[in-house]
């Protein structure tokens, strides 16, 4: 939540370096901008050793010590430098950082520069000025737009082999660390009135006007500096340096409670309802994030307004050669001479289509450069103007373009052609190109509203959509709005924060409007030159040509959705900042028509790329979803439980003890314990549901496929419940606490789906009933105790007044008890096992100490806990249905529960379950299967096939739904679904399993392989 | 079967409850250590926590029984009404959480309100802390998607909510500001690793809880 912003360190200021840092950075100026040359910070570019200043972005540093080249471009390799100033930059993307924080892809002009910064170009092997990839430039008549589509097509087989790999290895761009991200992300909520995007002149106006009336304002800007274009251009608000408007601005805005600015802060997307998505960098010009600070934050902003003040992007211009390190935009090359004091080029051209990159001229020479030209290309240049220039020595030439580049790697000379046809060649290292602005609608776009032509500015500004406008929130202002000016930016800004303001209900006024000293807006942009020599790009990111999309013209990709998608223009990570325009310009030249007419390109989320960490926020690794604990879960760490992930739960799977290597080993223990003695399992993660009310027994009946209304007052019962379509949704059980209160339990993982539907029928299909329900899964710890001995160490817990002889607690009986000397409890004659066996629920909180008593009763019996696995297996044994059969897919009658089925009410899914598909005879239903040769293994997921049967989906009968190694029986048991299964126990079938190289022949026997008349359930 | 819970009896010394904190809070101060602590974290022990949801058409009866007995009233939806740690928290439409210091000051509950409201003990089945300090809003809005700003939030009031993908409950009880916060028990372990990262920056207290 850092707004830290530098103070301007102007001219006369502190500001004497020491003569070493400055020896070091040849281009650096000796006074002004927002940086202290008083501070110097050493870092690394491709391994080599370099000093900038605090302040500084990587892209300023590198200008002032005269690297140029800075990256190799996508698909040709051609050698690129710098181009723009801001988050637009095509062409710098470096690698930052080592080790495990190494990040690829950053726009260096970003990269704030911190001390020890460790930085990389990307996309260049052996190293950038001797790119063994550069001959791509050579073969580039080859790798022209639909190259791709053309070439790699024949043969298809190749494609995944070779052709992918290599086009991959060739067209990289950065590396992604490979190791675990050291760093903490996260994400912030926020609230506000009026959410100001942009904090130049028009979004401090706006944030001032909104703030002054009482609003919460939100202002976010992506730059480390709040200002925008002030901190670039050299300008005079009400007769002073625009500085002092600034300050005061930001003085006046900091001592406003209600105002959040929120610098290094990118607004990347707007979405429904007024959200807004931003992330915030923190941590990403420190070498280190500070202990407890996290890297980035992602906010979540909830704005009832919104000022779009994100300003404008300029454009370049198309031309031969016109990605030589060394030709910048024009309003870049100011921003690098005033804001960081580095001049660009020690001799500067200046190639522009209006009044705005005559700037560059004035502020090339306060800076000590040397302007060497003004190539104007409209026919007049203006008198007053090129009075100016040429009093500082400047060639003059007015209807004039660049005809072509030349220098090795970086910028020596331009050809330029003169109105006359006459072309001469003129010495600089520098271009600044300036051919106009483009309002950045992004944000408007983002949710589908559509920009429009604005023929006063030759550019799209944001149009009456849906994004925009006071209806839905968010209205633009200054630059972003096509009010380029800076007179315009601090007016419409300041009006349209009091507007926001207002509609939310707050008095407010905007500000009044300064003066500002005047600058001239005439502009005739021209898409491209029209006669030069070489490559003129236009997508400088994604190697897009000006040819390319004379190519598509030619192939008749013309509809602007088409020339993108075929020639990659605007597809690259910046979204094609600086080339869309130009793109749709030629194209519009190409067919006749207006750009307007060829259409436009739609902006999404993100405006800048985002990091997925910052998305994961604190959700990753242990944290990545919650995890719900049983509440044994204390004993069953102590105790060295091996647990597994059911849903959100950690259940224990099995309790191994020492000298059990292998987990088998271990659950076949915890089984023949339960069989032989007594086994305890934790059983909290069921779902448990209160049902009260005089219709809670009428509720129940309706929900329940069998009789439950009739159930007396303490004894439990067996539920099926339908889905609406009839088939199963869960089974679990009832029991009867009062005459109008039931507690119903379910499966684990069906407890929140199983309350939904519920709550579906109370609230919807019958809301006349009396019956009201709430669960209290979490109230109650509730466990399995069961085993022959069961009830002799129930005994050790229960207060002895209570009776649990078979007769006072019989099977499938309830009551409500006391343990441990007063501690209420539930208990169930309920069994999972097929043994004796009860459910104890006592109040969470006591659930610890429940479950160590339980243990320490049963110790003499021979105790053990078992988990899931163990659990499993004994149902297995026992023939019962689980989530596995019960699987969305199955009916009561597949699950032999049919006899189960009320013939004499109503029910949920009564009627569907009855549907022809449903009651199919031939459907697999539930049946035992056991191995022939008793010694094989069998596995889940085998399908069932006659034993001459060729295996094919014609002649599927069915498949095994779940197995376990019976340590009772001493082989391994399956419970499966299978073609008329209950009509066919003896029969012999394969159970085969491609995936996993099984074939093994199988017996169908009834589902019930242990105790199947029940006989130690009623112990 | 009785309809109510068997009166309970004090419990042996062998059984304690143990607090769904317990193994997750360590008292001592957390996270960033120069300066005044951010924020205080106090897990709350086992108190009194039931749900009462009215019956059909009942609420005005279960708000003058509730009057009549305990001399509390009916909060309006998303408000509370707790006079030091006793009263009503809304929840949902017609339910209503009722606070209590103990488990069993609930009890008669179930008796009072028999016909006009569904009683569900809770006490067990939440774990509640309470967060206060200075940056307690802030830290609390890397996971509460509810404004909590005084404008729009305030001591009274209550949200039922999600955080960091459990559900919550919060509930605030006054300006400093201090939130109360219940989430399911089992949870307990998740929100508090959540908790303390979202307070680290900040530096904070955990207070030491109660046994349970």
């Amino acid at each position: 939540m850092s707004t830290t912003t530098l103070t301007r360190l102007e001219g006369a200021g502190p500001a004497a370096a020491p003569p070493s840092a400055l020896r070091l950075q040849p281009f650096r100026t000796v006074s002004g901008g927002l940086i202290d040359r008083c501070s110097p910070l050493p870092f690394s570019f491709d391994g080599r050793r370099y000093m900038g200043v605090q302040g500084d972005t990587l892209a300023s540093a590198l200008l002032a010590n005269g690297v140029r080249l800075v990256g190799r471009s996508f698909k040709y390799h051609r050698p690129r430098g710098l181009l723009a100033a801001g988050s637009e930059e095509p062409n710098a993307l470096v690698e930052l950082r080592g080790g495990a924080r190494r990040e690829p892809n950053t726009r260096a002009t970003v990269a704030e520069l911190y001390a020890g910064l460790e930085a990389a170009s990307q996309n260049r092997w052996p190293s950038l000025a001797l790119d063994a990839l550069g001959v791509n430039g050579l073969v580039a008549p080859v790798l022209a737009a639909g190259f791709y589509y053309k070439t790699f097509m024949w043969p298809a087989a190749l494609w995944e082999r070779l052709y992918e790999p290599m086009i991959r290895r060739v067209a990289g761009l950065g590396r992604a660390a490979g190791a675990d991200d050291p760093d903490a992300y996260e994400k912030v909520h926020a609230h506000c009135d009026v959410l100001v995007v942009g904090g130049g002149p028009a979004g401090l106006s706006a944030a001032l006007a909104a703030g002054r009336a009482g609003a919460r304002v939100i202002l976010v800007d992506e730059d480390f500096v709040l200002g925008g274009r002030l901190n670039a251009e050299r300008r005079e608000i009400d007769g002073s340096p625009a500085a002092e408007w600034l300050s005061a601005t930001l003085a006046e805005l900091r001592s406003l409670p209600e105002v959040r600015l929120l610098a290094r802060t990118t607004l990347f997307g707007v979405y429904d309802h007024g959200a807004y998505g931003a992330v915030e960098r923190e941590g990403d010009h420190l070498a280190v994030p500070p202990e407890h600070a996290p890297r980035q934050r992602l906010w979540r902003i909830a704005a009832r307004q919104a000022v779009l003040a994100a300003g404008a992007l300029e454009r370049p211009h198309v031309f031969g050669g016109n990605d030589r390190p060394g030709i910048m935009l024009a309003g870049a090359v100011r921003t690098y001479l005033n804001r960081f004091g580095v001049l660009p080029g020690h001799s500067v051209a200046v190639l522009t289509s209006g009044d705005d990159g005559w700037r560059t001229v004035d502020d090339v020479a306060a800076a000590g450069g040397r302007v060497a030209a003004v190539i104007d290309t409209r026919a007049e240049a203006p008198p007053e103007l090129r009075r100016r220039a040429e009093a500082l020595g400047a060639r003059v030439i007015a209807g004039g373009h660049v005809a072509g580049t030349r220098g090795r790697l970086a910028l020596a000379s331009v050809d330029v052609a003169g109105a006359g046809g006459r072309t001469e060649r003129i010495a600089c290292d520098c271009l600044a190109m300036a051919n106009g602005w483009n309002p950045l609608v992004h944000l408007d776009s983002h949710l589908s509203a559509r920009p429009v032509w604005s023929e006063a500015i030759h550019a799209f500004v944001p149009g009456p959509g849906h994004g925009h406008g006071p209806d839905a929130g968010m209205r633009a202002a200054g630059a972003a709005a096509g009010r380029l000016t800076l007179a315009e930016c601090l007016e419409t800004g300041g009006r349209a924060g009091a507007e926001a303001a207002s509609a939310c209900g707050f008095a407010a006024v905007a500000p009044a409007v300064p003066t500002t000293d005047p600058e001239g807006v005439a502009h005739v942009p021209l898409w491209r030159a029209p006669r030069s020599r070489g490559k003129a790009f236009v997508d400088f990111q994604n190697d897009v040509a000006a040819s390319d999309i004379e190519l598509a013209h030619r192939e008749g990709f013309r509809a602007v959705e088409l020339l993108k998608r075929y020639t990659t223009l605007g597809m690259a990570t910046d979204q094609g900042k600086t080339s869309n325009l130009s793109g749709l310009g030629i194209m519009a030249e190409l067919t006749g028509r207006t750009i307007p007419g060829v259409g436009t390109t739609m902006f999404r989320p993100p405006y800048t790329p985002v990091a997925i960490g910052a998305f994961a926020g604190h959700h990753r690794g242990r944290d990545f979803r919650p995890t719900r604990q049983v509440a044994s879960h204390a004993w069953c760490v102590e105790n060295g439980a091996v647990f597994v992930e059911a849903g959100l739960w950690r259940r224990p799977a099995y309790v191994p003890r020492p000298g059990e290597g292998d987990w088998m080993v271990s659950v076949s223990r915890e089984v023949e314990t339960v069989r032989a003695r007594v086994g305890l399992c934790d059983m909290t993660t069921l779902g448990k549901i209160d049902i009260q009310g005089p219709d809670a027994a009428a509720f129940l009946d309706r929900v329940c496929a069998n009789a439950i209304g009739t159930l007396p007052v303490g004894r439990c019962g067996y539920a099926v419940l339908l889905r609406e379509d009839g088939l199963m949704m869960d089974d679990g059980t009832v029991a009867r606490l009062g005459e109008s209160r039931f507690v119903i339990t379910v499966s684990s993982a069906h407890a929140a789906k199983v309350m939904q539907h519920l709550e579906f029928c109370r609230q919807w299909l019958w809301p006349g009933l009396d019956v009201r329900m709430a669960s209290v899964s979490e109230q109650w710890a509730q466990y399995a105790l069961a085993g022959p001995r069961a009830r002799d160490t129930l005994r050790g817990i229960v207060d002895p007044d209570f009776d649990l002889a078979d007769a006072a607690l019989p099977v499938l009986g309830c009551a409500a008890v006391t343990v441990g000397g007063g501690i209420p409890a539930r208990l169930f004659r309920l069994s999972f096992s097929g043994e004796l066996a009860y459910e104890i629920a006592v109040p969470a909180g006591y659930g610890d100490a429940a479950w160590r008593a339980l243990m320490a009763a049963g110790a003499a019996h021979g105790i053990c806990a078992y988990g899931a696995e163990a659990l499993s297996v004994m149902r297995i044994e026992k023939g019962y249905p689980a989530g596995a059969e019960i699987n969305g897919q199955t009916t009561a009658g597949d699950l032999g529960l049919g006899a189960l089925l009320a013939a004499d009410k109503d029910y949920v899914g009564r009627l569907m379950k009855d549907r022809p598909g449903l009651a199919d005879p031939d459907r697999p239903v539930l049946a035992g299967f056991h191995p022939v040769d008793r010694g094989a293994r069998l596995r889940a997921g085998a399908h069932f096939f006659g034993l001459c049967a060729t295996p094919s989906l014609a002649a599927d009968e069915g498949s095994m739904t779940s197995v376990a190694y019976s340590p009772t029986l001493g082989h391994w048991i399956g419970l499966g679904l299978i073609r008329r299964g209950s009509a066919r126990h003896g029969e012999r079938v394969r159970a085969y399993d491609p995936v996993r190289g099984g074939d093994v022949v199988v017996e169908i026997c009834p589902p019930a392989f242990v105790d199947p008349n029940g006989e130690k359930l009623h112990a | 079967m009785p309809e109510t819970e068997v009166a309970a009896r004090p419990a042996s010394s062998a059984w304690q409850p143990r607090s769904p904190w317990e193994g997750h809070a360590r008292p001592g101060r957390h996270g960033r250590a120069e300066g005044a602590p951010g924020l205080i974290l106090q897990p709350r022990g086992r108190s009194g926590l039931a749900l009462l949801i009215a019956a059909p058409g009942r609420d005005t009866e279960l708000g003058n029984r509730l009057a009549a007995h305990l001399g509390w009233s009916l909060p309006e939806p998303g408000r509370t009404r707790i006079a030091g740690e006793r009263g009503l928290i809304w929840a949902a439409p017609g339910q209503w959480l009722a606070l209590a210091e103990a488990p069993e000051d609930l009890r008669e509950l179930d008796t009072l309100l028999d016909g006009v409201a569904a009683v569900t003990d809770q006490s067990d089945g939440r774990a509640v802390v309470r967060v206060s300090g200075g940056r307690a809003r802030e830290a609390l809005a890397k996971g509460v998607t509810v404004d909590l700003h005084p404008r729009a939030f305030g001591p009274g009031r209550t949200a039922v909510t999600g955080i960091a993908h459990i559900g919550a409950q919060l509930w605030q009880r006054d300006a400093e500001p201090t939130y109360d916060i219940a989430v399911a028990r089992s949870f307990a372990g998740s929100f508090w690793d959540w908790l303390t990262a979202a307070s680290a920056e900040f530096g904070y207290v955990v207070e030491p809880g109660p046994r349970a």
